[in-house]
């Protein structure tokens, strides 16, 4: 307890220097700004920033950083609760009752309750990653090649499992992120792999080439394909403040979606999405759920804390064990090693106002995130009216800028530009993007811990299962597909990613 | 036997050209042994697994339960052809333009740009199209001409196409391009050609 605090006072004085109090701002702020943009998700909207961050010291950039994650996600449940069109996954749920609050004129009371239900549910899972990080690293410490090769598999299985859609192209799609993820200078043999005699190509694709192209142009592409239709609720927000009634009633959705977002955030594979989707059904199970999906105010309260919970929590694996445990969480490692950070287990040792900085600059970020949003709430609802024909544009132009400022080289645009095609034909075929942007980070880590694996095992490759945490990783992976492939929770899952 | 499901069928495709695609080009690499991996291990392992999924599937979209229709793209024949001719003879004349790169992208790019249009709607081709243009313009031309032609090439692509706004929005991002890129957060950039 005295080390938590310790630790904890650390972290607040690194957080709370007059220019990491003002980056922080400035993250959330922009994160808010794009990701209330419609049809843009945490993960285009840090890619889109990440180039902002390029100058910064590295706590500052990851302080930013996180601020632009919590912001954009905080952004998108604005665009749900108001136009009824998620910025991403995790924001679907919130589509459901929040839109209808909306609509009978309580979009007020859903944008308040949201807010404070991220507040809270954000407050929670900072003191959970503070208490749950260390013993965890501690764990990672004695991690060898077998044990993060197997957990790495345990987190495409968990990723591919919760894709949208057809399992089978979900694994295909981890495999050629995977792929893809080879091309570029073999480190062991200096050999370069797939790189067609581009020099461009011999120090590998980066992964925000490839996020910006699949989610970001392609999103537009298949935009425009539709033509835009959509409904802001511009004039009805009257009142902000949710009534006594709504405050009771979603207390306790409050409390249960902060706790099972904060428990599945850190499974690999979980986060926001899996949290959002568990604590709305949950909530429909308990009490009555006959008002649900008519505008009812714990099918905001839960899904909300939860994916606020879940969002923050998914940092456990990433900071202690080094492992992305969403796509989000990929990128962060990407800006991390842009910064010099190796992520892992020796971060929270070697760099200590580092880790505990970060950690209590995410409450401060929340907590900005409350005082923001409720009084500009206006300015976010007129910056919904803002035609789509106008946005677009401006969402290119930021795109363009941040992948050639990766490394000033017009053939970045152009991949990018390929990897747009790319994405659209993902959209066309169905064949959900996600597990390949994971596959893709993972890919070259997985190659390099294999190798080791093996090359210490003598070539005996039974050592994944008789190591004892890498056998029950790998138990816990295959077991997860096994379930996954079960008729009766098959149809469940069509069913759930219906909803 | 028909096929009950285009998507799955041209995913399936898909995932088989990418499997096989990575496996043959991997054989120019050492294969190495369990032991010792060389280069060509992994992906050739990793290339035969998706070849095999992508033939699962593509059997499946002959049994499956779905109804999707097999034309998912629009497609346009003699573009394909176009873009296959020039891509090969660029890739062909790889030892001749050794002396001129230039020449080299200029083929690369007519090739993608042919590729592109051969299917896929009107809309992305425009963006594509406008977001290489940018990223080659940007150093010769400087940002804010090449802000210039992103915009309006990028705003062809929407419904409907209204001269005063994009004139506007035009002039607001390039305000904005030269005050936050450049003056605030110090990017590289040059503002006009020739600096």
């Amino acid at each position: 307890m005295g080390d938590l605090i310790h630790n904890l006072s650390i972290g607040f004085g690194v957080a709370l220097s007059l220019q990491n109090l003002m980056y922080c701002f400035i993250g959330v702020l922009l994160g808010t700004l794009i990701g209330v943009l419609p049809g843009i998700g945490p993960l285009a909207t840090i890619a889109m920033l990440l180039p902002v961050t390029f100058s910064l010291s590295p706590i500052s950039a990851l302080i930013m950083l996180a601020g632009i994650y919590y912001g954009a996600q905080y952004g998108g449940s604005t665009t749900s609760i108001l136009v009824n069109l998620p910025g991403e996954a995790s924001s679907v749920i919130t589509c459901i009752d929040g839109y209808q609050m909306a609509r009978q004129g309580r979009a007020g009371p859903a944008l308040a309750i949201a807010a404070l239900g991220s507040f809270f549910a954000g407050s929670v899972a900072t003191v959970f990653i503070a208490l749950f990080a260390p013993p965890l690293a501690e764990v990672a410490l004695k991690f060898g090649p077998a044990e993060y090769f197997s957990l790495m598999i345990l987190g495409l299985v968990g990723a591919t499992v919760l894709a949208h859609g057809s399992l089978i192209k979900a694994i295909a799609m981890t495999l050629l992120g995977l792929l893809l993820g080879l091309i570029g200078t073999d480190v062991n043999s200096g050999v370069a792999r797939f790189s067609f005699g581009l020099p461009e190509l011999s120090d590998g694709i980066g992964f925000v080439i490839v996020a910006m192209g699949v989610f970001g142009f392609a999103e537009i592409i298949t935009n425009l394909e539709q033509g835009e239709s959509r409904e802001v609720f511009v004039n009805k927000i009257t009142g902000l403040m949710p009534s006594w009634k709504d405050l009771k009633s979603s207390s306790s959705a409050i409390l249960r979606g902060t706790a099972i977002g904060s428990m599945l955030g850190i499974l690999p594979g979980g986060g926001a999405l899996l949290s959002s989707f568990a604590a709305y059904t949950l909530e429909k199970k308990i009490g009555d759920p006959s008002n649900f999906g008519k505008g009812e105010i714990r099918g905001v309260a839960a899904p909300e804390s939860a994916n606020n919970a879940g969002a923050q929590t998914s940092f456990i694996p990433l900071l202690t064990l080094g492992i992305p445990s969403n796509p989000v969480m990929a990128l962060m490692i990407g800006a991390m090693m842009i910064q010099g950070i190796a992520p892992g287990p020796q971060v929270m040792t070697e760099r200590p106002e580092m880790f505990w900085g970060m950690i209590a600059s995410m409450w401060i970020g929340n907590l900005m995130l409350v005082i923001l949003n409720l009084p500009l709430i206006g300015m976010w609802v007129k910056l919904l009216t803002v035609p789509y024909r106008l946005l677009y544009p401006s969402i290119l132009l930021f795109i363009c800028v941040g992948v050639y400022s990766l490394s000033n080289q017009p053939f970045d645009v152009m991949l990018a530009a390929l990897f747009g095609l790319l994405g659209y034909v993902f959209v066309k075929l169905e064949c959900e993007p996600a597990p390949l942007i994971l596959g893709f980070i993972l890919g070259p880590l997985m190659e390099e811990n294999l190798r080791r694996a093996m090359l210490l095992s003598r070539g005996d490759a039974t050592v994944f299962f008789t190591k004892p945490i890498s056998g029950v990783l790998l138990g816990v992976a295959i077991a997860l597909l096994l379930i996954t492939l079960a008729p009766a929770v098959r149809n469940t899952r069509e069913v759930a990613f219906q909803e | 036997m028909h096929i009950r499901n285009g998507r799955d069928f041209w995913a399936g495709l898909m995932f088989i050209g990418f499997g096989l695609g990575f496996m043959l080009v991997a054989q120019n690499y050492p294969m190495g042994s369990a032991v010792r991996m060389g280069p060509a291990y992994f992906p050739t392992v990793l290339g035969g697994l998706l070849a095999i999924l992508g033939a699962v599937i593509v059997f499946r979209s002959f049994v499956s339960k779905l109804d999707n229709p097999f034309k998912v793209f629009t497609f346009r024949l003699p573009l394909l052809i176009g873009a296959l001719v020039v891509g090969g003879a660029t890739y062909f004349s790889d030892s001749l333009l050794k002396g001129a790169p230039l020449a080299e992208f200029a083929l690369a790019g007519l090739a993608l740009a042919l590729f592109i249009g051969a299917f896929g709607p009107r809309a992305m081709f425009l963006i594509l199209l406008a977001v290489v243009i940018f990223g080659y313009a940007l150093k010769p031309l400087g940002l804010v001409l090449s802000t210039v032609l992103l915009i309006v090439s990028s705003a062809l692509a929407g419904h409907d196409f209204r001269n005063k706004e994009i004139v506007i929005l035009t002039v607001v991002l390039v305000l904005f391009g030269v005050l936050v890129f450049v003056k605030g957060l110090g990017l590289p950039f040059n503002l006009w050609p020739g600096e």
